[in-house]
Protein backbone atom coordinates (compact mmCIF):
# COMPACT_ATOMS: atom_id res chain seq x y z
CA UNK A 1 0.00 0.00 0.00
CA UNK A 2 1.10 3.24 -0.86
CA UNK A 3 0.92 6.40 1.10
CA UNK A 4 -0.91 9.24 0.77
CA UNK A 5 0.14 11.60 -2.12
CA UNK A 6 3.21 9.29 -2.51
CA UNK A 7 4.54 8.34 -6.11
CA UNK A 8 3.90 5.98 -7.92
CA UNK A 9 6.33 4.97 -10.40
CA UNK A 10 5.39 3.78 -14.14
CA UNK A 11 5.58 4.90 -17.62
CA UNK A 12 2.83 6.10 -19.12
CA UNK A 13 1.90 9.45 -20.90
CA UNK A 14 1.18 10.97 -17.79
CA UNK A 15 4.19 9.98 -16.36
CA UNK A 16 6.28 11.34 -19.22
CA UNK A 17 4.71 14.85 -19.64
CA UNK A 18 6.72 17.50 -18.77
CA UNK A 19 5.48 18.30 -14.89
CA UNK A 20 4.83 21.70 -15.28
CA UNK A 21 2.22 20.80 -18.41
CA UNK A 22 0.72 18.41 -15.90
CA UNK A 23 0.18 21.01 -13.40
CA UNK A 24 -1.00 23.29 -15.65
CA UNK A 25 -3.45 20.41 -17.39
CA UNK A 26 -5.40 19.63 -14.46
CA UNK A 27 -5.64 23.31 -12.97
CA UNK A 28 -6.87 23.99 -16.24
CA UNK A 29 -9.77 21.16 -16.10
CA UNK A 30 -10.50 21.76 -12.34
CA UNK A 31 -11.45 25.53 -13.68
CA UNK A 32 -13.17 23.83 -16.66
CA UNK A 33 -15.53 22.10 -13.77
CA UNK A 34 -16.27 25.35 -11.66
CA UNK A 35 -17.05 27.19 -14.83
CA UNK A 36 -20.00 25.36 -16.22
CA UNK A 37 -22.81 23.48 -14.01
CA UNK A 38 -23.92 21.35 -16.88
CA UNK A 39 -24.05 17.93 -15.67
CA UNK A 40 -23.17 16.11 -19.15
CA UNK A 41 -20.60 17.87 -19.25
CA UNK A 42 -18.85 17.16 -15.57
CA UNK A 43 -20.12 13.33 -15.99
CA UNK A 44 -18.03 13.47 -19.39
CA UNK A 45 -14.50 15.03 -17.30
CA UNK A 46 -15.35 12.68 -14.86
CA UNK A 47 -15.32 9.60 -17.11
CA UNK A 48 -12.11 11.40 -18.82
CA UNK A 49 -10.52 11.90 -15.10
CA UNK A 50 -10.89 7.94 -15.05
CA UNK A 51 -9.67 6.72 -18.16
CA UNK A 52 -6.64 8.65 -17.47
CA UNK A 53 -6.29 7.35 -14.07
CA UNK A 54 -6.83 3.71 -15.36
CA UNK A 55 -4.41 4.24 -18.51
CA UNK A 56 -1.29 5.00 -15.67
CA UNK A 57 -3.07 2.15 -13.43
CA UNK A 58 -3.94 4.21 -10.62
CA UNK A 59 -8.34 2.98 -10.25
CA UNK A 60 -7.65 2.19 -6.91
CA UNK A 61 -5.89 5.84 -6.06
CA UNK A 62 -8.49 7.68 -8.23
CA UNK A 63 -11.18 5.92 -6.46
CA UNK A 64 -10.06 6.37 -3.11
CA UNK A 65 -10.02 10.17 -3.91
CA UNK A 66 -13.39 9.74 -5.15
CA UNK A 67 -14.16 8.52 -2.25
CA UNK A 68 -12.83 10.95 0.09
CA UNK A 69 -13.95 14.20 -1.99
CA UNK A 70 -17.17 12.63 -2.27
CA UNK A 71 -17.77 12.47 1.21
CA UNK A 72 -16.37 16.14 1.88
CA UNK A 73 -18.76 17.39 -0.73
CA UNK A 74 -22.09 15.26 1.06
CA UNK A 75 -22.17 18.31 3.68
CA UNK A 76 -22.11 20.75 1.08
CA UNK A 77 -24.77 18.39 -1.36
CA UNK A 78 -26.80 18.22 2.14
CA UNK A 79 -26.78 22.17 2.78
CA UNK A 80 -27.76 22.40 -1.17
CA UNK A 81 -30.66 19.83 -0.59
CA UNK A 82 -31.87 21.77 2.04
CA UNK A 83 -31.82 25.05 1.04
CA UNK A 84 -32.44 25.05 -2.53
CA UNK A 85 -36.05 25.09 -2.81
CA UNK A 86 -36.71 25.29 -6.71
CA UNK A 87 -37.84 23.24 -9.43
CA UNK A 88 -40.50 20.33 -8.46
CA UNK A 89 -41.93 19.92 -4.96
CA UNK A 90 -40.41 16.47 -3.51
CA UNK A 91 -40.02 16.48 0.01
CA UNK A 92 -41.73 19.69 2.41
CA UNK A 93 -40.22 21.36 5.04
CA UNK A 94 -40.99 23.42 7.59
CA UNK A 95 -39.39 26.37 5.77
CA UNK A 96 -39.68 25.62 2.09
CA UNK A 97 -38.90 22.14 0.56
CA UNK A 98 -36.90 19.82 -1.37
CA UNK A 99 -37.07 20.36 -4.91
CA UNK A 100 -35.66 18.80 -8.18
CA UNK A 101 -33.38 22.05 -8.26
CA UNK A 102 -31.83 21.16 -4.74
CA UNK A 103 -31.44 17.81 -6.09
CA UNK A 104 -29.25 18.77 -9.28
CA UNK A 105 -27.30 21.60 -7.10
CA UNK A 106 -26.06 18.55 -4.82
CA UNK A 107 -25.65 16.19 -7.49
CA UNK A 108 -23.91 18.88 -9.48
CA UNK A 109 -21.75 19.85 -6.71
CA UNK A 110 -20.59 16.22 -5.84
CA UNK A 111 -19.39 15.73 -9.65
CA UNK A 112 -17.89 18.88 -9.81
CA UNK A 113 -15.70 18.50 -6.64
CA UNK A 114 -14.88 15.02 -7.34
CA UNK A 115 -14.14 16.19 -11.18
CA UNK A 116 -12.23 18.76 -10.32
CA UNK A 117 -10.04 17.14 -7.84
CA UNK A 118 -9.37 14.31 -8.88
CA UNK A 119 -7.24 15.22 -11.70
CA UNK A 120 -5.22 17.74 -9.38
CA UNK A 121 -4.25 14.36 -7.07
CA UNK A 122 -3.62 12.45 -9.95
CA UNK A 123 -0.62 14.80 -10.79
CA UNK A 124 0.76 14.63 -7.00
CA UNK A 125 0.68 10.59 -8.10
CA UNK A 126 2.30 10.68 -11.43
CA UNK A 127 4.96 13.26 -10.62
CA UNK A 128 7.99 13.09 -8.16
CA UNK A 129 7.37 15.83 -5.84
CA UNK A 130 11.74 16.56 -6.90
CA UNK A 131 10.48 16.93 -10.76
CA UNK A 132 7.90 19.20 -10.08
CA UNK A 133 9.80 21.29 -7.79
CA UNK A 134 12.17 21.78 -10.01
CA UNK A 135 10.23 22.53 -13.00
CA UNK A 136 8.70 25.02 -11.46
CA UNK A 137 11.92 26.76 -11.12
CA UNK A 138 13.28 25.98 -14.28
CA UNK A 139 10.44 26.82 -16.41
CA UNK A 140 8.29 28.87 -14.56
CA UNK A 141 10.77 31.38 -12.79
CA UNK A 142 9.17 30.34 -9.41
CA UNK A 143 11.91 30.85 -6.84
CA UNK A 144 13.30 27.71 -5.46
CA UNK A 145 12.50 29.20 -1.64
CA UNK A 146 8.75 28.77 -2.54
CA UNK A 147 8.81 25.99 -4.44
CA UNK A 148 10.74 23.46 -1.76
CA UNK A 149 8.15 25.59 0.82
CA UNK A 150 5.60 23.51 -0.83
CA UNK A 151 7.04 20.22 -1.55
CA UNK A 152 8.46 20.09 2.28
CA UNK A 153 4.48 20.51 3.11
CA UNK A 154 3.42 17.63 1.00
CA UNK A 155 6.03 15.92 2.28
CA UNK A 156 5.60 16.15 5.85
CA UNK A 157 1.62 15.13 5.83
CA UNK A 158 2.25 11.65 6.08
CA UNK A 159 5.26 12.30 8.51
CA UNK A 160 2.82 13.95 10.32
CA UNK A 161 -0.03 11.38 10.21
CA UNK A 162 2.48 8.69 11.00
CA UNK A 163 3.18 10.41 13.77
CA UNK A 164 -0.25 11.57 15.51
CA UNK A 165 -0.69 7.56 14.54
CA UNK A 166 2.14 6.79 16.87
CA UNK A 167 1.02 8.88 19.48
CA UNK A 168 -2.44 7.56 19.41
CA UNK A 169 -0.75 4.26 19.88
CA UNK A 170 1.37 5.52 22.59
CA UNK A 171 -1.44 6.87 24.75
CA UNK A 172 -3.75 3.55 24.13
CA UNK A 173 -1.09 1.56 25.71
CA UNK A 174 -1.57 3.89 28.44
CA UNK A 175 -5.19 3.41 28.64
CA UNK A 176 -6.79 6.09 27.04
CA UNK A 177 -9.65 4.78 25.36
CA UNK A 178 -9.42 5.24 21.59
CA UNK A 179 -11.05 2.06 20.78
CA UNK A 180 -14.25 2.57 22.54
CA UNK A 181 -17.08 5.27 22.74
CA UNK A 182 -18.19 7.85 20.35
CA UNK A 183 -16.92 10.20 18.15
CA UNK A 184 -17.44 13.50 19.75
CA UNK A 185 -15.59 11.17 22.97
CA UNK A 186 -12.51 10.51 21.10
CA UNK A 187 -12.07 13.63 19.56
CA UNK A 188 -11.95 15.24 22.91
CA UNK A 189 -9.47 12.42 23.97
CA UNK A 190 -6.84 13.43 20.99
CA UNK A 191 -7.11 17.47 21.77
CA UNK A 192 -4.36 17.04 24.39
CA UNK A 193 -2.47 15.17 22.03
CA UNK A 194 -1.72 17.93 19.73
CA UNK A 195 0.79 19.13 21.93
CA UNK A 196 2.97 16.35 21.11
CA UNK A 197 2.35 16.46 17.98
CA UNK A 198 2.90 19.83 17.53
CA UNK A 199 5.85 19.82 19.63
CA UNK A 200 7.61 16.82 17.44
CA UNK A 201 6.25 18.78 14.33
CA UNK A 202 7.72 22.11 15.35
CA UNK A 203 11.50 20.19 16.21
CA UNK A 204 11.33 18.53 13.02
CA UNK A 205 10.80 21.20 10.84
CA UNK A 206 13.31 23.25 12.81
CA UNK A 207 16.08 20.58 12.31
CA UNK A 208 15.01 20.39 8.90
CA UNK A 209 15.61 23.88 8.03
CA UNK A 210 19.18 23.78 9.88
CA UNK A 211 19.86 20.99 7.99
CA UNK A 212 18.78 22.56 4.97
CA UNK A 213 20.86 25.48 5.51
CA UNK A 214 23.65 24.22 6.29
CA UNK A 215 24.00 22.14 3.01
CA UNK A 216 23.90 25.37 1.31
CA UNK A 217 20.13 26.40 0.70
CA UNK A 218 20.56 29.78 0.20
CA UNK A 219 23.07 29.13 -2.65
CA UNK A 220 20.51 27.41 -4.58
CA UNK A 221 19.61 28.97 -7.79
CA UNK A 222 17.79 28.56 -10.91
CA UNK A 223 20.60 27.59 -12.18
CA UNK A 224 21.58 24.47 -9.70
CA UNK A 225 19.53 22.04 -11.17
CA UNK A 226 21.13 20.30 -13.76
CA UNK A 227 17.90 18.44 -14.81
CA UNK A 228 16.18 19.87 -18.15
CA UNK A 229 12.33 20.11 -18.55
CA UNK A 230 11.56 20.92 -22.32
CA UNK A 231 8.62 20.62 -23.54
CA UNK A 232 7.54 18.14 -26.24
CA UNK A 233 4.33 17.24 -28.73
CA UNK A 234 2.95 15.79 -25.95
CA UNK A 235 3.10 18.57 -23.57
CA UNK A 236 1.45 21.03 -25.89
CA UNK A 237 -0.99 18.57 -27.60
CA UNK A 238 -2.13 18.07 -23.79
CA UNK A 239 -2.57 21.47 -23.01
CA UNK A 240 -4.29 22.50 -26.41
CA UNK A 241 -6.74 19.83 -25.48
CA UNK A 242 -7.46 20.72 -22.26
CA UNK A 243 -7.55 25.14 -22.82
CA UNK A 244 -10.24 23.13 -25.24
CA UNK A 245 -12.19 21.52 -22.40
CA UNK A 246 -11.96 24.93 -20.83
CA UNK A 247 -13.59 26.76 -23.53
CA UNK A 248 -16.19 24.47 -24.08
CA UNK A 249 -17.22 25.12 -20.40
CA UNK A 250 -16.64 28.04 -20.58
CA UNK A 251 -19.21 28.41 -23.60
CA UNK A 252 -21.58 26.27 -22.22
CA UNK A 253 -21.96 28.21 -18.71
CA UNK A 254 -22.70 31.19 -20.91
CA UNK A 255 -24.95 29.80 -23.45
CA UNK A 256 -27.03 27.63 -21.21
CA UNK B 1 1.75 -15.14 32.15
CA UNK B 2 2.30 -14.49 28.59
CA UNK B 3 2.32 -17.29 26.05
CA UNK B 4 2.32 -16.66 21.77
CA UNK B 5 1.00 -20.08 19.96
CA UNK B 6 2.23 -20.09 16.86
CA UNK B 7 1.50 -16.59 15.86
CA UNK B 8 1.91 -14.66 12.53
CA UNK B 9 0.86 -10.90 11.86
CA UNK B 10 1.41 -7.97 9.20
CA UNK B 11 0.69 -4.43 9.17
CA UNK B 12 -0.67 -4.66 5.45
CA UNK B 13 -2.60 -7.70 5.85
CA UNK B 14 -0.05 -9.19 2.97
CA UNK B 15 3.21 -8.96 4.18
CA UNK B 16 4.25 -11.47 7.33
CA UNK B 17 6.43 -9.40 9.59
CA UNK B 18 6.26 -12.38 11.76
CA UNK B 19 6.15 -16.11 11.38
CA UNK B 20 4.65 -19.07 13.65
CA UNK B 21 6.02 -17.66 16.41
CA UNK B 22 5.94 -19.44 19.61
CA UNK B 23 7.23 -18.63 23.31
CA UNK B 24 6.02 -18.47 26.83
CA UNK B 25 6.77 -15.89 29.51
CA UNK B 26 6.51 -17.37 33.07
CA UNK B 27 5.11 -14.42 35.52
CA UNK B 28 7.95 -12.98 37.23
CA UNK B 29 10.67 -13.49 35.02
CA UNK B 30 13.35 -11.20 33.26
CA UNK B 31 13.39 -11.53 29.36
CA UNK B 32 14.99 -9.97 26.81
CA UNK B 33 14.18 -9.99 23.05
CA UNK B 34 17.10 -9.37 20.62
CA UNK B 35 17.85 -10.09 17.27
CA UNK B 36 18.97 -7.60 14.03
CA UNK B 37 16.93 -4.84 13.18
CA UNK B 38 13.74 -5.59 11.64
CA UNK B 39 13.98 -9.16 12.97
CA UNK B 40 10.21 -8.41 14.38
CA UNK B 41 10.99 -7.27 18.12
CA UNK B 42 8.80 -4.22 18.08
CA UNK B 43 5.92 -5.95 16.36
CA UNK B 44 6.15 -8.87 18.92
CA UNK B 45 5.85 -6.22 21.45
CA UNK B 46 3.14 -4.65 20.14
CA UNK B 47 1.15 -7.92 19.82
CA UNK B 48 1.53 -7.99 23.74
CA UNK B 49 -0.03 -5.41 24.20
CA UNK B 50 -2.57 -5.61 21.50
CA UNK B 51 -1.78 -2.65 19.32
CA UNK B 52 -1.45 -5.91 17.01
CA UNK B 53 -3.38 -8.46 16.81
CA UNK B 54 -2.31 -11.51 15.50
CA UNK B 55 -3.32 -12.87 11.73
CA UNK B 56 -2.85 -16.12 12.58
CA UNK B 57 -2.40 -18.21 15.98
CA UNK B 58 -3.05 -16.66 19.27
CA UNK B 59 -1.94 -14.11 21.73
CA UNK B 60 -2.48 -15.10 25.59
CA UNK B 61 -2.22 -13.23 28.23
CA UNK B 62 -2.95 -14.83 31.56
CA UNK B 63 -5.20 -17.29 29.79
CA UNK B 64 -7.28 -14.70 27.58
CA UNK B 65 -6.57 -13.88 23.82
CA UNK B 66 -5.76 -10.65 23.22
CA UNK B 67 -8.09 -10.54 20.58
CA UNK B 68 -10.70 -10.48 23.11
CA UNK B 69 -9.44 -7.50 25.07
CA UNK B 70 -9.78 -3.58 24.09
CA UNK B 71 -6.53 -2.20 24.21
CA UNK B 72 -7.45 0.26 26.66
CA UNK B 73 -8.22 -2.91 28.81
CA UNK B 74 -5.11 -4.36 28.18
CA UNK B 75 -3.26 -1.35 29.55
CA UNK B 76 -4.05 -2.39 33.32
CA UNK B 77 -2.26 -5.49 32.67
CA UNK B 78 0.85 -4.79 30.79
CA UNK B 79 2.43 -1.29 30.97
CA UNK B 80 4.32 -0.06 27.44
CA UNK B 81 7.46 1.83 27.35
CA UNK B 82 7.88 2.85 23.85
CA UNK B 83 10.64 3.27 21.51
CA UNK B 84 10.39 6.99 21.69
CA UNK B 85 9.48 8.48 25.08
CA UNK B 86 8.11 11.84 22.84
CA UNK B 87 4.84 10.01 21.73
CA UNK B 88 4.00 8.88 24.92
CA UNK B 89 5.11 12.48 26.39
CA UNK B 90 1.74 14.83 26.38
CA UNK B 91 1.28 17.26 29.28
CA UNK B 92 2.76 20.08 30.52
CA UNK B 93 4.33 19.01 33.57
CA UNK B 94 6.00 15.98 35.15
CA UNK B 95 3.23 15.36 37.63
CA UNK B 96 0.62 15.77 35.31
CA UNK B 97 2.28 13.11 33.75
CA UNK B 98 2.91 11.03 35.93
CA UNK B 99 -0.93 11.02 37.33
CA UNK B 100 -2.01 10.95 33.42
CA UNK B 101 -2.64 7.03 33.25
CA UNK B 102 -4.53 6.98 36.58
CA UNK B 103 -6.55 9.58 34.92
CA UNK B 104 -7.32 7.81 31.49
CA UNK B 105 -8.45 4.22 33.14
CA UNK B 106 -10.66 6.83 35.58
CA UNK B 107 -8.41 5.69 38.87
CA UNK B 108 -7.46 8.89 40.22
CA UNK B 109 -7.34 9.03 44.12
CA UNK B 110 -4.95 10.45 46.99
CA UNK B 111 -3.08 7.09 47.21
CA UNK B 112 -1.95 7.47 43.39
CA UNK B 113 -0.79 11.09 43.92
CA UNK B 114 0.94 9.27 47.28
CA UNK B 115 2.64 6.69 45.14
CA UNK B 116 3.48 9.11 41.82
CA UNK B 117 4.96 11.69 44.30
CA UNK B 118 7.52 8.33 45.54
CA UNK B 119 8.40 7.45 42.51
CA UNK B 120 8.98 11.44 41.45
CA UNK B 121 11.20 11.01 44.16
CA UNK B 122 13.04 8.22 43.63
CA UNK B 123 13.65 8.93 39.82
CA UNK B 124 14.71 12.19 40.96
CA UNK B 125 12.23 14.08 38.83
CA UNK B 126 11.08 17.87 39.77
CA UNK B 127 6.96 17.61 39.63
CA UNK B 128 6.83 20.72 38.07
CA UNK B 129 9.27 20.90 35.52
CA UNK B 130 8.15 21.31 31.71
CA UNK B 131 8.67 17.39 30.41
CA UNK B 132 9.57 18.59 26.79
CA UNK B 133 12.42 20.75 28.06
CA UNK B 134 13.90 17.79 29.84
CA UNK B 135 16.79 15.77 27.98
CA UNK B 136 16.67 13.01 26.49
CA UNK B 137 17.77 10.64 29.61
CA UNK B 138 15.49 12.35 31.78
CA UNK B 139 12.39 12.53 29.06
CA UNK B 140 13.23 8.48 29.30
CA UNK B 141 13.37 8.21 32.71
CA UNK B 142 9.90 10.03 33.11
CA UNK B 143 8.30 7.36 30.60
CA UNK B 144 9.24 4.93 32.41
CA UNK B 145 8.37 6.25 35.81
CA UNK B 146 4.55 7.50 34.49
CA UNK B 147 4.02 3.84 33.62
CA UNK B 148 5.64 1.70 36.20
CA UNK B 149 3.14 4.41 38.31
CA UNK B 150 0.31 2.37 37.57
CA UNK B 151 2.25 -0.80 38.92
CA UNK B 152 1.04 -3.07 35.93
CA UNK B 153 1.80 -7.03 36.69
CA UNK B 154 3.85 -7.06 33.28
CA UNK B 155 6.29 -4.01 31.69
CA UNK B 156 7.14 -4.51 28.32
CA UNK B 157 10.20 -2.15 27.29
CA UNK B 158 11.15 -1.10 23.41
CA UNK B 159 14.95 -0.05 24.25
CA UNK B 160 14.67 1.51 26.99
CA UNK B 161 18.07 2.28 26.91
CA UNK B 162 18.98 3.32 23.35
CA UNK B 163 20.57 6.60 23.17
CA UNK B 164 21.42 7.03 26.48
CA UNK B 165 24.90 7.67 28.26
CA UNK B 166 26.35 5.11 30.41
CA UNK B 167 25.18 6.69 33.63
CA UNK B 168 21.15 6.79 32.52
CA UNK B 169 21.22 3.89 30.78
CA UNK B 170 22.75 1.93 34.63
CA UNK B 171 19.75 4.15 36.40
CA UNK B 172 17.10 3.22 33.98
CA UNK B 173 18.35 -0.42 34.34
CA UNK B 174 18.55 -0.68 37.77
CA UNK B 175 15.07 0.59 38.07
CA UNK B 176 13.90 -2.08 36.20
CA UNK B 177 15.83 -4.80 38.10
CA UNK B 178 14.27 -3.54 40.69
CA UNK B 179 11.03 -3.64 39.74
CA UNK B 180 11.78 -7.40 38.66
CA UNK B 181 12.94 -8.12 42.29
CA UNK B 182 9.69 -6.76 43.33
CA UNK B 183 7.61 -9.35 41.18
CA UNK B 184 7.06 -7.52 38.17
CA UNK B 185 7.48 -9.28 34.57
CA UNK B 186 10.01 -7.51 32.32
CA UNK B 187 9.71 -7.93 28.98
CA UNK B 188 12.87 -5.75 27.30
CA UNK B 189 14.18 -5.17 23.76
CA UNK B 190 17.49 -4.42 23.70
CA UNK B 191 20.72 -4.20 21.26
CA UNK B 192 23.59 -3.60 23.96
CA UNK B 193 24.21 -7.72 24.92
CA UNK B 194 25.95 -5.70 27.62
CA UNK B 195 23.29 -4.61 29.16
CA UNK B 196 21.26 -8.03 27.95
CA UNK B 197 23.96 -10.39 29.97
CA UNK B 198 24.06 -8.03 33.37
CA UNK B 199 19.90 -8.09 33.40
CA UNK B 200 18.27 -10.27 31.81
CA UNK B 201 17.36 -14.19 33.09
CA UNK B 202 17.05 -15.18 29.92
CA UNK B 203 16.93 -14.55 26.10
CA UNK B 204 14.57 -14.75 23.23
CA UNK B 205 16.41 -14.95 19.99
CA UNK B 206 14.59 -13.22 17.00
CA UNK B 207 15.64 -13.49 13.31
CA UNK B 208 13.64 -12.36 10.11
CA UNK B 209 10.29 -12.62 11.88
CA UNK B 210 10.50 -16.07 13.42
CA UNK B 211 12.02 -17.15 17.33
CA UNK B 212 15.72 -18.63 17.06
CA UNK B 213 15.91 -20.11 20.55
CA UNK B 214 14.94 -19.38 23.85
CA UNK B 215 16.68 -20.02 27.13
CA UNK B 216 18.83 -18.79 29.54
CA UNK B 217 20.96 -15.72 28.83
CA UNK B 218 24.63 -17.30 29.22
CA UNK B 219 23.41 -20.39 27.51
CA UNK B 220 22.19 -18.74 24.70
CA UNK B 221 25.04 -15.83 24.14
CA UNK B 222 28.03 -19.25 24.60
CA UNK B 223 26.38 -21.04 21.81
CA UNK B 224 28.60 -19.86 18.90
CA UNK B 225 26.34 -21.24 15.94
CA UNK B 226 23.30 -19.34 17.36
CA UNK B 227 24.91 -15.63 17.73
CA UNK B 228 26.54 -16.41 14.29
CA UNK B 229 22.83 -16.99 12.96
CA UNK B 230 21.56 -14.35 14.37
CA UNK B 231 24.29 -11.84 13.91
CA UNK B 232 24.88 -11.12 17.39
CA UNK B 233 28.25 -10.29 19.07
CA UNK B 234 28.80 -12.01 22.83
CA UNK B 235 29.54 -9.30 25.61
CA UNK B 236 33.48 -9.21 25.89
CA UNK B 237 33.61 -11.80 28.81
CA UNK B 238 31.57 -14.24 27.13
CA UNK B 239 34.05 -14.13 23.86
CA UNK B 240 37.10 -14.19 25.45
CA UNK B 241 36.18 -16.97 27.87
CA UNK B 242 35.34 -19.17 24.72
CA UNK B 243 38.12 -17.94 22.78
CA UNK B 244 40.44 -19.08 25.52
CA UNK B 245 38.69 -22.44 25.66
CA UNK B 246 38.82 -23.19 22.20
CA UNK B 247 42.79 -22.27 21.77
CA UNK B 248 43.38 -24.41 24.85
CA UNK B 249 41.03 -27.21 24.96
CA UNK B 250 42.39 -28.00 28.60
CA UNK B 251 40.61 -24.63 29.89
CA UNK B 252 37.25 -25.10 27.97
CA UNK B 253 35.57 -26.72 31.10
CA UNK B 254 37.40 -24.98 33.93
CA UNK B 255 36.19 -22.14 35.33
CA UNK B 256 38.04 -19.99 33.02
CA UNK B 257 36.56 -20.89 30.09
CA UNK B 258 33.38 -21.23 31.51
CA UNK B 259 33.18 -17.45 32.88
CA UNK B 260 30.31 -15.20 31.84
CA UNK B 261 31.37 -12.15 34.03
CA UNK B 262 33.95 -10.15 35.30
CA UNK B 263 33.88 -11.11 38.51
CA UNK B 264 33.71 -14.86 37.53
CA UNK B 265 36.61 -14.18 36.09
CA UNK B 266 38.36 -12.77 38.49
CA UNK B 267 37.35 -15.59 40.75
CA UNK B 268 38.57 -18.06 38.55
CA UNK B 269 42.22 -16.74 37.81
CA UNK B 270 42.02 -15.49 41.55
CA UNK B 271 42.91 -11.83 40.79
CA UNK B 272 41.12 -8.29 41.24
CA UNK B 273 40.51 -6.18 38.60
CA UNK B 274 39.89 -2.88 39.68
CA UNK B 275 37.70 -0.37 37.85
CA UNK B 276 40.03 0.94 35.42
CA UNK B 277 41.04 -2.49 34.05
CA UNK B 278 44.23 -2.96 36.05
CA UNK B 279 45.01 -5.60 38.30
CA UNK B 280 45.30 -4.00 41.95
N1 LIG C 1 4.00 0.30 10.86
C1 LIG C 1 4.55 -0.59 10.01
N2 LIG C 1 4.00 -0.81 8.79
C2 LIG C 1 4.53 -1.69 7.94
N3 LIG C 1 5.62 -2.41 8.18
C3 LIG C 1 6.23 -2.25 9.36
C4 LIG C 1 5.73 -1.32 10.34
N4 LIG C 1 6.54 -1.37 11.42
C5 LIG C 1 7.48 -2.26 11.13
N5 LIG C 1 7.31 -2.81 9.91
C6 LIG C 1 8.16 -3.86 9.27
O1 LIG C 1 8.12 -5.00 10.08
C7 LIG C 1 9.38 -5.61 10.17
C8 LIG C 1 9.74 -5.84 11.61
O2 LIG C 1 9.82 -4.59 12.23
P1 LIG C 1 10.05 -4.40 13.79
O3 LIG C 1 9.84 -2.97 14.07
O4 LIG C 1 9.23 -5.38 14.53
O5 LIG C 1 11.58 -4.77 13.90
P2 LIG C 1 12.53 -4.66 15.17
O6 LIG C 1 13.04 -6.03 15.43
O7 LIG C 1 11.83 -3.96 16.28
O8 LIG C 1 13.69 -3.75 14.60
P3 LIG C 1 14.52 -2.58 15.33
O9 LIG C 1 15.64 -3.24 16.01
O10 LIG C 1 14.99 -1.76 14.16
O11 LIG C 1 13.62 -1.83 16.23
C9 LIG C 1 10.35 -4.71 9.44
O12 LIG C 1 10.64 -5.31 8.21
C10 LIG C 1 9.60 -3.42 9.25
O13 LIG C 1 9.94 -2.84 8.01
MG1 LIG D 1 12.02 -2.00 17.23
Amino acid sequence: MTGFLEYVPGNSLLHRMNPVAKLFCALLISVACFCTSNLIFLACVLIFDFALAAHCKMTRQAMGLAKAVTIFSLILAVIQLLTNSTGMVLVPLPWGYIGTGGVIGAVTIILRLVAAAVPLFLVMYVTKMTDLANSVVKVLHVPYKYAFTFTSTVHFIPVFMNDMAGIMEAQTARGVQFDQGSIVKKIRLMVPLCIPLLVSSVRKTNSAAIAAEVRGFNLRTRESGYKQYPFATLDVVSLVICVCILVVAILLGVLL
Amino acid sequence: MIEFSHVSASYDGELAVLRDVSFRIEDGSFVAFVGTNGAGKSTTMRLINGLLKPTEGQVLIDGTPTTELKTSELAQRVGFLFQNPDRQICNNTVREEMMFGFKALGKESPEAEVRADEIMAAFGLNPDDDPFLLNRGTRQLLALASIIVLQPPVVVLDEPTTGLDFRECTKVMEIIRRLHERGTTVVMVCHDMEVVADYAESIIVMSAGRVLAQGPTYELLRDRVLTQEASLVAPQMVALSLALGSQHPQLANTAVGQANTLSEMERALGLEIAEGGEPR
